[in-house]
Formats: structure tokens, sequence, C-alpha cells
């Protein structure tokens, strides 16, 4: 426990009580005497805020978690500077990956601006030394809530789901363990009888966001609160998605080229939402719209995709895949919606 | 771990970021920061809440010093350091439970040589395995060459991760080189033995 090696990696709070030891020393002995030095980090804390022992534990399920695409793997999740349930998952995933030389962008239901996104943004640069940017392009991590953002995501990128409920059959079952039991044995019938149920009942699928989703028809996954437009962003994508839920204690992921289906019956085929407005700010048409009241009482929809709808507001033409090499990058639903518009005008959206 | 000239914040992060892009692309040779990767790799993920079989005598001792190391019998172990083959033994290192999956074994096999696809490996062809990988990760099928892993092992490997979801997760690391091979892959020896799907 003497050893050199020992000391860096110890505890923030050890760390601290030697702060006046390693002031006075001359010559740096570690990265955390340069970076404070440069003015990066805070006194006493590692870099990326968690300690060594805490990252060890998280990239062991991250790494776990895209060996089985889909599954639920716990770790230890650990107090975080704000409430579980507040996006404490993502930010240990996040601060786990996250290195001198990322590019980091936090996402809070499609805006850049929110205080939880801003905060944890923050969080990132003080501790961490990275970039932050509100451009999805040029972001190599992006922390999200409830969304995944318009353009399309490539192979160097890696998508980090905060996730507040994990699994897609507490729909259905509250008990946790008669659910890992299910999945255990890829039993989902519940699932389906509730979903035979709601068609029985409404005529279709109401489910609006956390669409149930197969895993490389294995697992069924719950892909967070993004609305069912992003779901079908999961299928075939190019880059990795990351999934963390800080109060529930479990990872789970979906590398890219992996397949995900949302559950839905042959007759009852899955859809996604409709608008027929567009944007108010940019004119979009095949993004997914927000509904925003103002003061004045009139209702109007907007891009949720923020850092998007700027650019959009500024180039209308921009396309989706504007920022790849290859053209018709398949993302995200088609506008028109081919089954709608032929059928009912895309009323039922 | 300055012992084995790895620091311990940030190699050890670059090192993970090698295994997500490893394990999320099976098939693919990524890059570990220090030299050999096997090292790098255990570095950054041992310490005393898993249990290790097998590694090299300097990396035990660096490990020891610093309260990271707690042993187990090859069957038990958490992480495996395999010096290059294990005898088919790998069927038997642990898979998980069903309920539990993620409990299985995570082995690191210390090789001669990788190769990406299209680079050949230099030395003895007799010993140089094209490998190749499909499932998730991998858009269609995607093949690597390895030298020094036996295709008994191959075969051994493959059966050992056939009960999906139960199994075992194999990464193979060869000088500052290292590939990931995720249960969820379908693996076989494309080269040598090409009528023989050993997965």
């Amino acid at each position: 426990m003497t050893d050199q090696t020992q000391m860096h990696e110890t505890s923030p709070t050890t760390e601290a009580t030697d702060n006046e030891q390693q002031e006075s020393a001359t010559t740096p002995t570690g990265v955390s005497d340069l970076l404070s030095e440069s003015g990066a980090g805070m006194a006493g804390y590692n870099y990326a805020y968690l300690d060594e022992h805490t990252k060890r534990e998280v990239r062991r399920g991250v790494l776990k978690a895209i060996s089985l695409p889909g599954h639920q793997v716990p770790f230890a999740s650990r107090e975080m500077p704000l409430a579980r349930g507040w996006g404490t998952g993502g930010i240990q995933a996040s601060l786990s990956l996250l290195g001198p030389a990322d590019t980091f962008k936090v996402i809070d239901q499609g805006s850049d601006e929110s205080v939880n996104a801003a905060n944890i943004r923050r969080l990132a640069k003080t501790t961490a030394d990275v970039e932050t940017t509100t451009d999805t392009t040029e972001a190599s991590v992006i922390q999200t809530r409830h969304r995944i953002p318009e353009e399309v995501l490539t192979d160097e990128q890696i998508l980090v789901l905060q996730v507040p409920t994990t699994d897609a059959l507490r729909r259905v079952d509250g008990s946790d363990d008669a659910n890992r039991r299910r999945h255990a044995h890829k039993n989902y019938s519940k699932m389906w009888v509730a979903l035979y149920e709601n068609v029985v009942k409404w005529d279709e699928i109401q489910i609006s966001a956390r669409y149930p989703a197969m895993v490389n028809g294995r697992y069924l996954m719950d892909p967070s609160p993004i609305p069912r437009w992003d779901t079908t962003k999961l299928n075939d994508a190019d880059s990795l998605f990351l999934f963390a839920a800080g109060r529930e204690a479990r990872i789970y992921a979906v590398p890219p080229h992996t397949d995900v289906e949302p559950l839905a019956f042959e007759d009852r085929s899955f859809q996604v939402e409709r608008f027929d407005e567009s944007c108010h700010r940019c004119g979009s048409t095949d993004t997914y719209l927000t509904e925003v009241t103002g003061d004045d009482g009139v209702t109007r929809y907007a891009c949720n995709d923020a850092s998007f709808c700027e650019k959009r507001a500024e180039h209308p033409d921009l396309s989706k895949d504007h920022h790849l090499d290859e053209d018709d990058v398949a993302w995200g639903p088609e506008t028109p919606d081919p089954i709608l518009s032929d059928e009912t005008g895309g009323e039922d959206a | 771990m300055r012992a084995l000239d790895i620091d311990p914040v940030h190699d050890t992060r670059e090192t993970f970021r090698a295994l997500v892009d490893a394990t999320s692309r099976p098939g693919t040779v990524e890059q570990t920061p220090t030299t050999p990767a096997v090292h790098a790799v255990v570095a950054t993920l041992v310490d005393h809440e898993v249990t290790l079989h097998g590694g090299g005598d300097e990396l035990r001792t660096t490990l020891g010093r610093e309260s990271r190391l707690d042993t187990a019998p090859f069957e038990d172990a958490d992480v495996v350091v395999v010096d290059g083959h294990t005898d088919g033994r790998v069927t038997v290192a642990k898979r998980g439970s069903l309920k539990e999956p993620s409990e299985g074994a995570t082995l690191v096999y210390e090789v001669a040589d990788l190769s990406a696809d299209t680079e050949p490996i230099d030395g003895d062809d007799d010993q140089t395995l094209t490998l190749a990988v499909s499932g998730p990760g991998v858009p269609d099928t995607r093949t690597f060459g390895v030298d020094g892993l036996p295709a008994t092992e191959v075969e051994a490997i493959a059966e050992a991760q056939s009960g999906y979801p139960r199994g075992v997760d194999v990464y193979l690391a060869a000088d500052d080189r290292v590939v990931g091979l995720p249960r969820s892959v379908d693996l076989s020896v494309a080269s040598d033995v090409p009528d023989e799907e050993v997965a």
C-alpha cells in the first residue's frame, strides 16, 4: 500500500490530504501533478472525477454488456455529485470512457442547454479536460437523455444513454427476480400478451416512449425513454450504444451492426410518430417535433434536436447524413411514411 | 502499475477504449498504448473485486503489491491469462448462469502475432490461421490472421461460447495489438481447413 502507484490511485479524500505534500514537490511524479499545473481538473480529485477502482468496475461492466447485447449487466453504481435518477449512470459510463483527446456532447431531451446537460458537460470539462461541443458531428462521445440525435452517428462515435428503467418487462411485472428469470429463458410471452391486449382495446399498440425491442434475437430491451421515432436508429447502426442506469446499477449495450427489432405483430406493424406540421423555426418535416405552447397560447411545433435545428435554420436542405462520404445512409424513419401516406394520410400519427 | 511502465490513469483508459472497440467490432485489430498488450489488459480490468488465474510473475507481483491480486483456480477465475493455449480446457472455464451470464470468464490469450485481413503475417505460414467472425458488431463476415493459436483451441473457444448467452469472452493479445472475440459472435477457422465450420 506504500507503493507510489497505489498513492496515485487512492481515493479522492486520501489524495486531498496529500495535497500539501504534492504541491511542495518540484518534479511531477504523475499525470495528476501535470494536470494541476495546467489548471485542469479540481485539486484533490482524480482525473475524470471517478477513482480508478470505480472506473475498473464500470469498465468491466461495459465490456460484458457489449459481449451480451441487450443483457442488463449489474455494476457497483457509485454516489455521484447529483441525485440518482438524474443521469448518474450515464456520467459514470461517460467519465470511464473520456480522455483528453475526446470531444464531449451532452443532450437532455434534444437540448444542449438544459441545466442538467450543461452541468454534466461542465463536470466532464473541469475534471477530464475534454473539449465540449454542441455539434453532433464533432463529438466523439455523446451522453444523452431520451433522444438519439437526428444526424447519423458514425463508427467513431459512442452514444451513452441515461436509463431510468432498465427492464422492458417491468411494464408487465413489477418483480425484478421474476423478470430476470424470464430473460434467462427468453420467455417474453407476458409482454406479447400485454401488446395483444393493447391492440384489442385500442386497435394499435399504445406505447409512446420506451418501446420494447428485441436485440440480436435474444434479449428484450428497454431502449430508455427515446420516442418510437428513434427506436429504429438502433438497428444495424455504425455507432456503439451504451445504456447506463445509476439508480438501478445496470449497464447494457447495443454494439454496431446489431439487429434491434421493435416488437410488433404481422398485422399491426411498428409505427413511428407522425407530424402534420413542420418545425416553426427551420421548416423541417423529417425530424422529431415537440409541441410547444407559447405565452400567447399558440401551439407550435419545433425540432426536438436543437443543434440540428440551428443548422437547418441556416441550411434548410441539409440532409441527416451531410457529414458522411456516402449518401442515403439509413437513419431514422423515412418521411413521408409509405404506409400512412397511402392509407390514412398520416392522420393517426 | 508503474513497475510495468503503465500509467494507471491514462494508459488504462486508452486500453479500455481499445477493448471497447475490439469488443464492439469483433475481429478488428486494435492497439494498446503499452506493450505487451496482455499487461495493459490485465492492468485495466483486474483488481481485488475479481479473481485472476495465470499471468506472469512480474504481472502478479505488481498486482499483489497494490493489493489488487485475488487468485482462483482456472475453473473459478473471472479473468484468465492464457499463454498460447489451454489445451482445450477453455471449455471448463466459468460460463456464468442463464440468469447472470455476465459472470462468465474473460480469457486473455497471449499469441505470437495478430494481423488484420489485409496484412500478411511474416514467418511460418503453417502456424498462421485465418479466423472468420460474424454476428453483432460485424457487418457480414470479418476475417483476421492469428499466429500461435492452434486450430483445436479455436474449436474449443467456439465450444465454450456455444451455449449463448452463457459462455466466455476472449481477447487475443500480441505485442501492442488486441482482438476481441465476445461470446456473441460465431467463430470459425477460414483458412487451412476451409470446409470445417467450428462454430
